[in-house]
């Protein structure tokens, strides 16, 4: 096999005194998905903010396209090809839709944002100002892609183009989040429950549309609570609890692990894998 | 307060529907505590659990529905009010007041108490009660251990008096050693005839000790029934993992 | 060394008034994380009522600390129910800017009351002073040292045994976990400002004693000082309140002794900088990560702004440039080129305030290296007017720029605690550095507007370069904001964190807003000084930057056009109804209060 894509080894972040990642590891190739499961305080978001950059790990590794990058800055992650949303939705509210997705192809301006800190701002602000054709000829290329990639969602963003987030519902806003992130064109896409606060239909939809992604080869890193659409979408299954991996694996082995039925439901086994008898013996004091 | 005469409801929610900003998180819930009962709350991740607790405590408006106490509306009730009315609170990740002592905490719990001979008395009763707290009594409840952190949180709601206590994962992050001490305080609590109203994720835990149990699922009330029966239905495990027949 | 235990003393005496406004500030934030920028006016109110009882009642000294007590506290109340409460769930920001607003009512309310003229209040104690080693202390400093540890002992026990005080504890931990115990936290609030008030105008009696003086214009000076003490010990700790507040006594009485007394402030300033940079936590708390605060960082009220069609504009343009041919137009034209001025000022601040999303409270600083820029570059080095003019607004946008700098890793209040004290340094060190700026004397004989040999100091040319420097920037800035830039600004605006996610460099575009935004403040400062033809370090003060601020909000926050109307409106109006400074000054503080509450996305919406 080729070298993974996304190479995590051994990460791990405290708080205060509360280890929230211990010793985290994965690999992700590319065109696989692979989702990160487990119950509630089980490290699975600050694993993500750690990978992203968005926060720094205090010991491990991340390798991402065969470069070291760990504790690195997320826009310097975004440019190497890295697209995250967050778990509560993180949408720019007072932006259009239209907006807010090429808000995503920032990192792949190569006209307009020209490269050093000092001097390569101030030639941006200068071509911003001018608008070469160039320039000009980029930014509609990109306004063209965004409408694209809309176009993935149906008809749930389209005719609301040229509104502000804002004025979303919260289904289309984690829709608009996705859509952003595709528009970076991403080497790897990383999905913090996307379908949080959808109701059935809606959930339905987004599995969707992150099967078609998957299909056309987006690498996919995902976290999610609704364990169906985990189980049908995922190539491999991670479940985590209280920092650490508990059990790792096809989508059939991890739902069926001991430790992983035990994380979600108590230390002793529920749901008729046990004797009625020794349900009511626990029981009594 | 008499008991004569009302229903045997002193908690009822009925056709609660809320939202968390443009998110609906219940779908017309409905849910009773009995009086002298102990129900859990049942669910997985983003259930709608804690969000439960934070309705019937006023911390969350519901859009529609009633939330009924000892057969009175409290719904519009601002969250003082409804404490003053007898329900204490064990909120999630316990939320001690981490830069006061474990006394101050506990007597924060009598907050709304004017009867300080009682409180006193009160006082020394939970020393009796949580032994382990007595021995902390003059620590910060922010150096305890989460453990004993549970068990001031229980105390400090009980401080108050109230005929329901609400409490939010109880048994989060403890040890095995402590969650077990948990459920047998919360058993013990009932015994003296407080109704206890408790989200749970930890199923087999809280069914040990409940009356009553429900399920929540995407903010539907997706199973319901005694405990006993509850722990053994094999859906139970379909609403945590998923269904069966959808793993293809 | 005696001097040096006389300034020791000096010090911690000037200290413990500080103390007395920080630990109330400190109680306020800690409970309802609001920096009160109205806690001066209160200290001033609270000399007033001093006055009004010792000079006017004769009341004995006990009586009159108690009036100051029990009036500034009721004050406070009132702040709180008035001012605040309504306020509760809107972004963090607002009831800042609410204060701020409560603070203008307060100043020109005192001021109508008991005229701007300074006022003499002698401190009714014996004027023997005790030898201690070299220096000495009098009955006043005993006084004052006594009323800081009685009133931190009082404190010290209203929280620690008092069932109120406990609750404000609480509430200060986990409001959401105190209400959870059936705390009320309205009452608490109330309780809180209360306290605040009360100490804020004990210190206003305290100080004017001191200094046997007291004026209208005292307020900003002492909420600077309180919000400086409170931010080095950290906000929103009582202790660290305390222990920040003599700290600064000690640095500023120290700065002076080895500066002089015009490096009080700068020393302050300077170390409000640091300690915001290095330690925003304050210096007594471990050093951890500022806590997030998602969407808070800015005063954005969702709303789409009105679409004003560009012939429209266009024709007012045509219509203001034709306004000098009008017969008898002399006045209106110099209130206009005002306007047109304060509207260079704030399209300047709307596309860092309102696009970037970064209150700036130091604008005021940007004028002022603007219009220094070009009057001594002109002066002293003799480039022609023309020149000098756009050359002072590259200086203001490369100064401005590496002078915010600090301020960029900072979000929310911060930001404006941040930029007011960088305006408030840039005056100071104009003050300090005699060499290039003359210093305290000001620059004078600032020549005249020209381009070549061309005269433009007629007021008809003087209107004319103005609107058309201000069309031309607001032209500019529209195309600007029109680009990928416009839409970077708004991100990051609306929210850093996915914007760096998308690839953004925070620190790239605050830049290049800072940039843009310093020059066009540049400008305007530059033509102002040529105007003028004498300014100095006072010309531009802080409380221009909260002018411009309203201006903006009074517009639209991040709207070109908004912030031309808002500028037109609180420069204009004012004269057309003829209303004297102090009841300009109010009507700004209403605009502002009432914008906030009533219509936070401004008259044209928020962009």
């Amino acid at each position: 096999m080729t070298q993974p894509l996304l190479s995590v080894r051994g990460l791990q972040r405290r708080f205060g005194g509360i280890t929230a990642v211990k010793g985290a590891n994965l690999d992700l190739c590319e065109g696989e998905l692979l989702s990160v499961i487990g119950p509630n305080g089980a490290g699975k978001t600050t694993l993500f903010n750690l990978i992203s950059g968005h926060d720094r790990p205090d010991g491990g590794t991340v390798r991402f396209g065969g470069v070291e990058v760990t504790g690195s800055t997320p826009e310097r992650l975004a440019a190497l090809g890295l697209a995250r949303t967050f778990q509560h939705g993180r949408v720019f509210a007072n932006l259009t839709v239209r907006d807010n997705v090429l808000m995503g192809t920032h990192s792949r301006m190569k006209l307009a944002r020209p490269g050093p800190p000092l001097l390569g701002a101030l030639r941006e602000l200068f071509l911003a100002l001018i608008r070469p054709p160039g320039v000009r000829a980029e930014e509609q290329a990109l306004r063209r892609e965004v409408e694209d990639i809309l176009h993935l969602f149906g008809d749930r963003l389209i005719p609301r183009l040229d509104r502000p987030a804002y004025s979303l519902s919260y289904a289309n806003r984690r829709r608009l989040e996705i859509a952003r992130a595709l528009a970076l064109r991403p080497r790897l896409l990383m999905l913090d429950e996307p379908t949080a606060g959808m109701n059935e239909t809606e959930t339905a939809e987004m599995r969707t549309i992150i099967g078609q992604l998957k299909a056309r080869g987006q690498t996919i890193l995902l976290i999610e609570h609704k364990l169906d659409l985990v189980m049908q979408l995922s190539d491999r299954v991670i479940a985590m609890d209280d920092g650490a991996e508990i059990a790792a694996g096809t989508p059939a082995a991890v739902r069926h692990d001991p430790a992983v039925v035990e994380a979600y439901l108590g230390h002793r086994h529920m749901g008729g894998e046990q004797t009625p008898d020794a349900v009511a013996l626990e029981a009594s004091p | 307060m008499s008991e004569g005469g009302s229903r045997g409801d002193l908690l009822e929610l009925s056709g609660i529907d809320t939202f968390y900003g443009p998110a609906q998180v219940h779908f017309a819930m409905n849910l009773e505590v009995r009086r002298g009962q102990i129900v859990c709350l049942l669910g997985g991740n983003a259930s709608g659990k804690s969000t439960t607790m934070k309705v019937i405590l006023g911390l969350v408006k519901p859009r529609a529905g009633t939330v009924r106490f000892d057969g009175q509306d409290i719904t519009g009730l601002s969250t003082p009010a409804i404490i003053a009315r007898g329900i204490g609170s064990v909120p999630e990740a316990r939320r001690l007041f981490g830069a006061m002592t474990v006394r101050e905490n506990l007597l924060m719990g009598a907050y709304t108490r004017r009867d300080r001979a009682e409180v006193n008395h009160d006082y020394d009763r939970m020393l009796g009660l949580f032994p382990r707290v007595a021995q902390r009594i003059n620590n910060r409840a922010g150096t305890l251990s989460g453990g004993e952190q549970q068990m001031v949180a229980m105390a400090r709601a009980l401080m108050g008096r109230p005929r329901l206590i609400c409490m939010d994962e109880p048994t989060m992050g403890l040890s095995p050693l402590y969650v077990d001490r948990v459920l047998e305080l919360i058993a013990a609590i009932n015994k003296e005839g407080v109704s206890v109203f408790m989200v749970e994720q930890n199923a087999s835990l809280a069914l040990q000790i409940a009356h009553h149990g429900y399920v929540l699922r995407t903010g539907v009330i997706a199973l319901s029934g005694p405990a006993g029966e509850l722990a053994r239905d094999p859906r139970i495990r379909d609403a945590y993992l998923g269904g069966e027949r959808t793993a293809a | 060394m005696g001097a040096w235990l006389d300034y020791t003393i000096n010090g911690l005496i000037v200290g413990n008034i500080y103390a007395l406004l920080a630990v109330g500030l400190a109680l306020i934030f800690g409970v309802s994380h609001l920096i009160n920028f109205a806690q001066g006016s209160i200290y001033t109110a609270g000399a007033f009522i001093g006055w009004t009882c010792a000079q006017r009642l004769g009341t004995p000294l006990p009586v009159t600390m108690a009036a100051v007590v029990l009036g500034c506290a009721a004050l406070g109340v009132v702040i709180e129910r008035v001012g605040l409460r309504p306020l509760a769930g809107s972004a963090r920001i607002a009831p800042l800017l609410a204060t701020i607003g409560i603070s203008f009512v307060l100043d020109q309310g005192l001021q109508l009351l008991y005229s701007p003229d300074p006022r003499s209040l002698p401190s009714p104690l014996p004027a023997w002073r005790i030898q201690v080693g070299r220096g000495t202390i009098g009955a006043l400093d005993i006084l004052i040292a006594a009323t800081g540890l009685v009133s931190a002992a009082v404190l010290f026990g209203f929280l620690r045994f008092s069932r109120l005080g406990w609750a404000v504890r609480a509430t200060a931990q986990d409001s959401e976990a105190a209400r959870q115990m059936g705390v009320n936290t309205d009452a608490v609030n109330r309780t809180v400002f209360a306290i605040a008030a009360g100490l804020g105008g004990l210190s206003g009696l305290l100080v004017g004693m001191y200094y046997n003086h007291i004026d209208t214009a005292m307020s900003f000076q002492a909420t600077l000082k309180g919000v400086v003490a409170q931010v080095i010990g950290g906000m929103g700790n009582v202790p660290g309140a305390i222990a920040g507040s003599l700290l600064l006594g000690l640095t500023e009485s120290y700065g002076v002794a080895l500066f002089g007394s015009s490096y009080r402030n700068l020393f302050a300033f300077v170390l409000l900088l640091i300690v915001l940079v290095l330690r925003p936590n304050g210096l007594f708390a471990g050093r951890q990560a500022m806590s997030p605060e998602p969407l808070t960082g800015t005063f954005i009220a969702p709303s789409r702004p009105w679409d004003v069609p560009r012939w429209a504009v266009a024709v007012c343009v045509l219509l203001a440039a034709l306004l000098p041919f009008l017969p008898n137009s002399a006045y209106a034209l110099q209130v206009l080129t005002n306007a047109w001025l304060y509207a260079l000022l704030a399209i300047s601040l709307t596309l860092v305030a309102g696009t970037l999303g970064q209150v700036s409270l130091g604008h005021a600083g940007l004028l002022l290296i603007g219009a220094y820029a070009s009057a001594l570059l002109a002066l002293d080095s003799g480039l022609p007017v023309w020149l000098s003019i756009p050359a002072a607004g590259f200086v203001t946008a490369a100064l401005g720029t590496a002078l915010t700098w600090p301020a960029f890793r900072l979000r929310s209040h911060y930001v404006s605690i941040a930029t007011l004290g960088i305006g408030e340094i840039v005056g100071l060190v104009i003050l300090n550095w005699e060499s290039l700026t003359h210093g305290p004397m000001g620059v004078t004989g600032v020549p005249p507007l020209t381009a070549g040999t061309v005269e433009l100091d007629s007021p008809q040319a003087s209107y004319w370069v103005a609107l058309a420097v201000l069309v031309l920037l607001g032209l500019m800035q529209s195309r600007l904001l029109g680009t990928h830039l416009g839409r970077t600004f708004r991100a990051i605006r609306d929210d850093d964190v996915a914007a760096r996610a998308c690839g953004v460099s925070l620190d790239r575009y605050k830049g290049l807003a800072f940039a843009v935004s310093g020059f066009a403040a540049g400008i305007s400062g530059a033509i102002s000084a040529h105007l003028y033809s004498y300014i100095n370090n006072e010309t531009f003060t802080s409380q221009v930057s909260v002018l411009a601020l309203t201006m903006v909000i009074l517009g639209g926050m991040g709207n070109v056009l908004g912030a031309v109307i808002g500028a037109v409106a609180l420069t204009g109006l004012p004269e057309v109804f003829r209303f004297t400074a102090e009841y300009r000054q109010l009507i700004y503080g209403l605009v502002l209060l009432l914008m906030i509450r009533f219509r936070p996305q401004g008259i044209l919406g928020t962009a």
